[in-house]
């Protein structure tokens, strides 16, 4: 099933099967065909000074984005669906596809649904659009909240959803949503060399979004804020080369055996405002993410981090086919110690989307970044954050069709 | 409200019957009680944040070309968006998982009949098309 070959083959033969959607005066939920949606993208990145992702200073493609999607109306308040997706970013997804979310979902009212399955979290504004290249104009959202080599840990849930939304007399209208249940993730996708997680679990994963849309004349403003609690338990097993480096440098005791058992309860939490009307999108959030940490053994003293993560971000359908816009994202790690350059990361994008066709865009992307963090050193051979270039900028090409 | 606006909401009176037609008219099923709708009901119900008239019955929203001019005019004047920035929002939708958007029919005539044919439809049409058994809905703002 991790056969890129494989996997196209499957898509081309469901898009056969399913022609796709049309109106008939006769239709029925039952009786109509499902909606059949799909993406493919592929881009090219290019950086200088420090590998982005991928190995991106000598250019690279390893940046696809697959997806394809059914969804059918049981009945008017009862419908299913779900969602197929692959990726391949750098060391990320290797074209392995997965259930991006799946779902049976109640509409009791228009104030109260019910969604149970694997659902996208709502966290902010974009989490749960942050695949969707067409539904933008930048090529990566701003990765101080949005940080796709997070993807695992932040898309979606397994569990239940209570939704809804309520008109308001005279002062708009709430949209929200709550959620429980837990994340499943593939602990070899955060092996590193020298260690293995030999097991991972989220006990819980629940939260929270309110939007606030305001009436006229306000429309197209919407605020908000967004709250998830988790804890990621995880055991990471050491190679002998690591544990003898350890006993011998005097961090862990003698007896010491192989294993490092992590608790990782988080708190995140996001403050969201977004205008969007005609042809203009503005948008800004503001983001902390606190984490409390426990090792055992003991090699490090119990203690949390807060992480600072916000931007700004503009953009302006000048004509149909084409969409200029911009952002300014900061991220500071919350460590403590001196504002060394890993400690933070800058980053002002310049993006361009042109809509070639109602169904294909391209995308042009230029990145100023100044600090390292967020960097992955493996990425950068091995070599500290604290080490690479703090001045450095990426370019990017991407180009997606969709239906 | 002026002339020019009452007729972009579709607001039609017989005192103004010499008048160009409008850019569009909002239709429904014959058998929904209402004569108006409240210019945010509308589009949320388009946009499908709304999915029930208030007697309960099941909206079903019904959507033109891209390209028609109906749209475009029902687009800026009900939805507040541009065309483009509608279909962005359905975008968000659909690959979210959030929904679908209502049916995109090929004509003005397409969609006075999937009105006709369907108990709680809502649409629009061109001002100046036939509204066969479909009723017309006044908009307020």
């Amino acid at each position: 099933m991790g056969s890129p070959v494989l996997w196209g083959t499957i898509l081309a033969a469901v898009l056969c099967v399913f022609p796709s959607r049309r109106a008939r005066a006769d239709d029925t939920p039952l009786t109509q065909l499902p909606d059949v949606h799909a993406f493919v993208s592929q881009g090219f990145m290019l950086s200088s000074k420090n590998n982005y992702l991928t190995r991106s200073r000598r250019g690279s493609f390893e940046f696809t984005e697959v997806g394809l999607n059914l969804t059918k109306a049981i009945t008017d308040d009862l419908s299913v669906g779900m969602q197929l997706f692959m990726r391949d970013l750098g060391p990320i997804g290797n074209y392995k596809p997965q259930f991006d979310w799946f779902y049976l979902d109640y509409h009791f009212r228009d104030w109260l649904g019910l969604r149970a399955g694997r659902t996208k979290l709502p966290f902010g504004l974009y989490n749960d659009q942050s695949d969707i290249d067409s539904a933008r104009v930048p090529v990566l959202l701003p990765q101080s909240v949005y940080p796709t080599t997070s993807r695992d840990f932040l898309l979606a849930q397994t569990g239940f959803e209570l939704y809804g939304y309520e008109p308001l007399p005279f002062i708009g209208a709430l949209d929200y949503r709550f959620y429980g249940g837990t994340i499943y993730l593939d602990s070899t996708s955060l092996n590193a060399p020298g260690t293995t997680v030999t097991d991972i679990d989220v006990p819980y994963v629940a939260g929270t979004r309110v939007l606030w849309h305001a009436p006229s004349p306000l429309d197209g403003l919407t605020a908000g804020a967004s709250l998830q609690l988790l804890r990621i338990d995880l055991d990471l097993l050491l190679s002998p080369d690591e544990v003898a480096g350890l006993k011998q440098a005097g961090v862990v005791p003698p007896d010491f055996g192989d294993t490092f058992k992590y608790k990782l309860p988080a708190f995140l939490w996001v403050g969201s405002v977004e205008y969007a009307a005609h042809d203009l999108l503005l948008a800004a959030e503001y983001s902390r993410w606190r984490y409390d940490y426990k090792i055992r053994p003991e090699v490090v003293p119990d203690g949390n981090i807060t992480s600072t993560r916000w931007y700004v971000m503009g953009s302006y359908r000048v004509a149909p086919w084409f969409s200029p816009g911009v952002y300014y994202a900061f991220f500071n790690t919350g460590a403590k110690g001196p504002d060394t350059r890993d400690k933070y990361q800058q980053d002002f994008a310049v993006s361009n989307r042109y809509d070639l066709t109602p169904n294909w865009l391209l995308k042009l992307e230029g990145h100023y970044m100044r600090g390292t963090a967020g960097l992955s050193s493996a990425l950068n051979s091995n070599l500290p954050l604290g080490e690479l270039a703090r001045d450095w900028t990426v370019f990017m090409v991407k180009t997606t069709a969709f239906f | 409200m002026s002339l020019v606006a009452a007729l972009a909401l579709g607001v039609l009176s017989p005192a103004f019957a010499s008048d160009p037609p409008p850019d569009f008219r909002v239709i429904t099923h014959p058998s929904r009680p209402e004569s108006s709708v409240k210019r945010e009901f509308l589009a949320d119900a388009l946009l499908k944040n709304i999915t029930h008239w208030p007697d309960d019955e099941s909206i079903r929203p019904v959507d033109q070309r891209a390209d028609s001019a109906a749209r475009r005019h029902f687009s800026e004047t009900i939805l507040r968006r541009s065309v483009q920035a509608v279909k962005t929002y359905w975008q968000q939708r659909i690959f979210s998982g959030r929904g679908v958007p209502p049916p995109e029919l090929d004509s003005d005539d397409a969609v006075v009949h999937y009105v006709e044919a369907h108990p709680g439809a809502l649409g629009y049409i061109s001002g100046n098309v036939p509204i066969g058994k479909t009723k017309v809905l006044a908009v307020s703002p």
